[in-house]
């Protein structure tokens, strides 16, 4: 449109600097240019009117590319079936409630019934998925082949794209090749290391780290040999999180240290009691003769923190942090409910106990979670994510009124449903601090409240009239959201 | 009446009122509810002792609630209709109550009373005296903005980047002084123009120009048929007496509602309503001005066929219509459209020879595909020619989606070289995008 230039051309300089001239607007217009040339007072008039008719012969003149070769390849055709048009509608009404919980719900409810997104919404779920990276996997499932096929356009939805795993983990963003390895550690956890050791000179230091961290995952004594190289990384952070990992390991070298200095501390010995008719066994924390001086750049702090503790006491305090109990009872020969009743005997033993708490965290010991919560008299919270639901539930329950706080954050890092006694709980404590469990919080925490609860909302009122008014809005809301709840799971088992 | 949800919820003023409504889209916030041939209407049990009474005229759409909220249509309105889109059997067929029979006799009043009122006596002597002093003022005007684009033009637009607002703003208030609001609102828009793009150039004077030929146009009033003389009027901001056009006879036709833009400003919302003739093939723009807080004329919605007659404004294109009458409404038809770019283009060429200013207009076309090529997303026809989508069309994924790499039959606004989908017919359904 060399016309068209000149006439740009002309107008950014200004008809007092630059006229335009009709011979310079090719030959169809320059003749009717040259028409309209004399006719106008002022050279301002020229120019606009000539401009104009160059406006409508392009305006008339678009002519449209013909691109044969522009091509677009066609999404396969789909194994699996579309969700019906009610759970759309719900999914509809799901995104509009801006609820990650419950769009996670949904989804998993569609992946179980092996249904897909219908393609208006897929979209808006890729993009969800994008940001939302627990989400994509779940995505990928209720995506089908339509989502596979959109990822080719768009990088964000990369993770849809249904190539390889290794060809990912070879090309990915490290987003992706983080979720990968998460993915492939939870399956196989040799094949997740393998890979790590493949490519790990070609990593930098934070990827480095990153990768460690997964590696927590299925965590095993085959690491340790990969694990205990790395203390001649570099990196210091990569040597901590190394050795962060090392000391969750019980056959890790690093423990076998810890054991051996704490063993010769703690002695279990025999004594006479009531006038030497009874035989009973005592524990006595003493102090090791030794300390390798080592253990002290593992982490270990040399000076007491805490005024209930001696130096000596500490250092020992935090060694049974870093033992499995499971070491005890190879060592003395006794039961677990022994061996909680020799720390919970004496007061001087009995201030370890927290120490047996954080090792039963520190390596996730399931069993002597629930042994610790049958035979120690008093409740420790922490244990509570360890132990089966059933039992979780339980315990919760009953130390409930004691402890809401604590219960409460454990209740919302669970991911199965509570249980209607401990849901009656928690919303009662919750209606009485509104400004702390607001909306907000049951959006996160919808999926955890049980349908059944609805029709008890009102029984939970608080006394107080400035919170009831509260109150009856938030469980106006939770009604809401736990009616789209029960809408999926209606709209996926029609 | 067959509303979709979509539909449904495009009606809704705002995203707060979409939620709400979808609440109230529960069998159990109503005490009652039924319908008959000429409306839906039930008592939403709110927070006050009364259920609220809200009714809708199905044929012509239109909602009326008796809870105190200023949005339109209301919570109770959107909840009610979604409810019936849902559950269409829970409804009773039955007579209308007396509040219901009331409403929807008094809006056949409110027709007749305005047709009474249009026929009261006019002091035409008045009339011309007042049509002469406009006249006069916007003689004045037009001389005073070709003044400003000539010297636009001789200094060059090269500096134009660097004017403030306020210089158009200052033209725009001259253009309002002397009564031709539609000239102020095009010096507004020259204004508005993104000077950080590239090619502002071609936009700015693509802009300065149609407002230059529709000064020299009104300057050259006696030369003109009058259907031209009439768009070119209508640019200036002359208005036409609706009441007078409602009395031509319109086009009677099955509308099908393409889609909806709406743009605020200040406190007034326009609302850009394009509607296809299916039997006419006739496209259509229904325009609607909104002010804060008060409800519109027609509830019209994208993907929504209806019965109507439509008086189209005077114009060498005709396209801006108003609603005559509205009757019922009924189900979605098959429709056909340009088969190819090339038809569209062609089509485009003889709109531009009979108004050469015009604004970009609606479209069906069968069969397109979006392709990427370039950087950028175009629609392929099935001759293979391809057309630019407007930049930064961001709906493009829901096209695509929709597509699946297959052409798609697809309504479009737009025109000379970029267009932007609206709708599309998918598994014989319209979707919006």
């Amino acid at each position: 449109m060399q016309f068209w230039n000149q006439i740009i051309h002309t107008a950014l300089l200004g008809t007092d600097k630059k006229q335009l001239v009709p011979a310079e607007l090719g030959p169809v217009l320059s003749a009717i240019a040259e028409e309209v040339a004399p006719q106008p007072a002022s050279k301002e008039e020229q120019f606009l009117q000539i401009a104009s008719l160059a406006f409508n012969y392009r305006l008339a003149g678009v002519t449209v590319l013909q691109k044969k070769e522009f091509t677009i390849s066609t999404a396969v055709v789909e194994e699996k079936e579309y969700c019906s048009a009610a759970a759309t509608r719900v999914l509809k009404d799901i995104l509009l409630e801006e609820s990650l919980p419950l769009l996670k719900f949904w989804l998993q409810a569609c992946q179980y019934k092996k249904r897909l997104v219908t393609p208006d919404l897929l979209p808006v779920i890729l993009k969800t998925g994008a940001a939302q990276k627990a989400l994509q996997q779940v995505i990928i499932d209720c995506g089908g082949k339509r989502a596979e096929w959109l990822s080719q356009f768009n990088t964000d939805w990369k993770f849809s794209s249904g190539i390889s795993r290794e060809e990912l983990w070879q090309t990915g963003t490290p987003e992706q090749r983080r979720v990968i390895l998460q993915q492939l550690r939870k399956e196989d956890p040799a094949m997740a290391l393998e890979w790590i050791q493949q490519t790990w000179p070609q990593e930098d230091a934070n990827t480095k780290a990153d990768f460690i961290k997964i590696l927590l995952i299925s965590l095993s004594e085959n690491d340790i040999t990969f694990l205990e190289r790395l203390s001649n990384e570099k990196s210091k952070k990569v040597k901590d999180e190394a050795l962060a990992l090392l000391k969750k390991i019980p056959t890790s070298s690093i423990v076998q240290q810890y054991w051996n200095i704490i063993k010769q501390s703690l002695l279990v010995k025999k004594e006479k009691a009531l006038l030497g008719m009874v035989n009973k066994t005592v524990l006595q924390v003493g102090h090791p003769s030794s300390i390798d001086e080592t253990i002290f750049k593992t982490g270990i702090e040399k000076l007491s923190n805490n005024k209930e503790f001696t130096d000596e006491d500490y250092i020992a305090y935090q060694l049974m942090q870093n033992i499995p109990l499971s070491f005890y009872e190879a060592q003395w020969q006794l039961k677990p409910e022994e061996i909680i009743d020799l720390f919970q005997k004496n007061s001087a033993s009995k201030r370890f106990l927290p120490a047996l708490v954080l090792s039963i965290v520190h390596f996730s010991d399931e069993r002597w979670a629930i042994f610790f919560m049958q035979y120690c008299t008093t409740f420790y919270t922490d244990i509570i994510p360890l132990l089966p639901v059933k039992q979780q539930e339980y315990y919760s329950n009953k130390f409930f009124t004691d402890q809401p706080e604590n219960i409460i954050h454990h209740a919302t890092q669970r991911e199965h449903e509570w249980g209607p006694e401990l849901a009656a709980s928690i919303l009662r404590h919750a209606a009485k601090s509104p400004y702390q469990y607001n909306r907000s919080f049951f959006n996160q925490h919808i999926h955890l409240i049980p349908f059944a609860i609805a029709a008890e909302l009102e029984r939970f009122t608080p006394t107080d009239d400035g919170f009831r008014v509260m109150w009856s809005n938030t469980s106006g809301y939770i009604l809401k959201l736990l009616s789209l709840k029960i809408q999926t799971l209606k709209a996926f088992n029609e | 009446m067959n509303l979709t949800e979509d539909q449904i919820f495009a009606l809704a003023p705002d995203e707060s009122s979409k939620k709400s409504g979808r609440e109230l889209a529960n069998p159990s916030k109503w005490v009652s509810k039924a319908i008959n041939e000429k409306a839906l209407w039930g008592e939403c049990q709110g927070s006050g002792s009364k259920p609220y009474q809200t009714q809708i005229d199905i044929i012509d759409i239109a909602f009326k609630c008796s809870c105190p909220s200023r949005k339109f249509p209301c919570k109770h309105g959107l909840g009610l209709l979604l409810l019936y889109a849902r559950q269409k059997n829970d409804f009773k067929i039955s007579p209308a109550p007396a509040w219901v029979e009331d409403w929807i006799s008094k809006r056949g009043g409110k027709q007749e009373s305005k047709t009474e009122k249009a026929e009261k006596p006019v002091d035409e002597a008045a009339q011309a005296k007042r049509q002469q002093a406009r006249q006069k003022k916007v003689n004045d005007g037009i001389e005073e903005l070709l003044r400003w684009i000539k010297d636009i033009i001789r200094n060059g637009i090269i500096s134009i980047p660097e004017k403030e607002n306020a210089w158009f703003e200052n033209m725009a208030r001259r253009m309002v002084d002397a009564q031709a609001p539609g000239l102020a609102g095009m010096v507004r828009n020259l204004g508005a123009v993104n000077f950080f793009s590239e090619g502002w150039q071609t936009s700015f004077m693509d802009r300065l120009l149609r407002l230059f030929m529709i000064l020299q146009g009104y300057k050259n009033s006696d030369d003109l048929n009058e259907s031209l003389l009439a768009d070119i009027r209508a640019a200036i901001g002359f208005t036409q007496n609706q009441e007078e056009l409602k009395e031509h006879k319109g086009v009677n036709d099955t509308w099908l509602v393409l889609g909806k833009q709406i743009t605020e400003e200040d406190n007034l919302t326009t609302e850009r309503n394009w509607l296809f003739g299916t039997n006419t093939r006739q496209y259509a723009l229904v325009l609607q001005f909104l002010i804060r807080g008060q409800g519109a004329q027609y509830a019209l919605t994208p993907g929504q066929v209806m019965e109507a007659e439509l008086v189209f404004f005077p114009s060498a294109i005709p396209l801006r219509a108003i609603i005559k009458s509205q009757m019922n409404a009924s189900i979605p038809l098959s429709v056909t459209g340009f088969g190819n770019w090339q038809e569209v283009g062609a089509f485009e060429t003889e709109l531009t020879s009979k108004l050469p200013f015009r604004n970009e207009r609606p479209y069906i076309i069968e069969q397109l595909t979006p392709v990427w090529h370039n950087q950028q997303w175009w629609l392929q026809d099935n001759q293979s020619a391809i057309m630019p989508v407007k930049a930064g069309f961001v709906n493009i994924w829901t096209v695509l989606s929709l597509s699946g790499g297959a052409p798609l039959h697809m309504a479009v606004i737009g025109k000379e070289k970029e267009y932007e989908p609206v709708g599309v017919w998918y598994n014989n359904e319209y979707k919006i995008i």
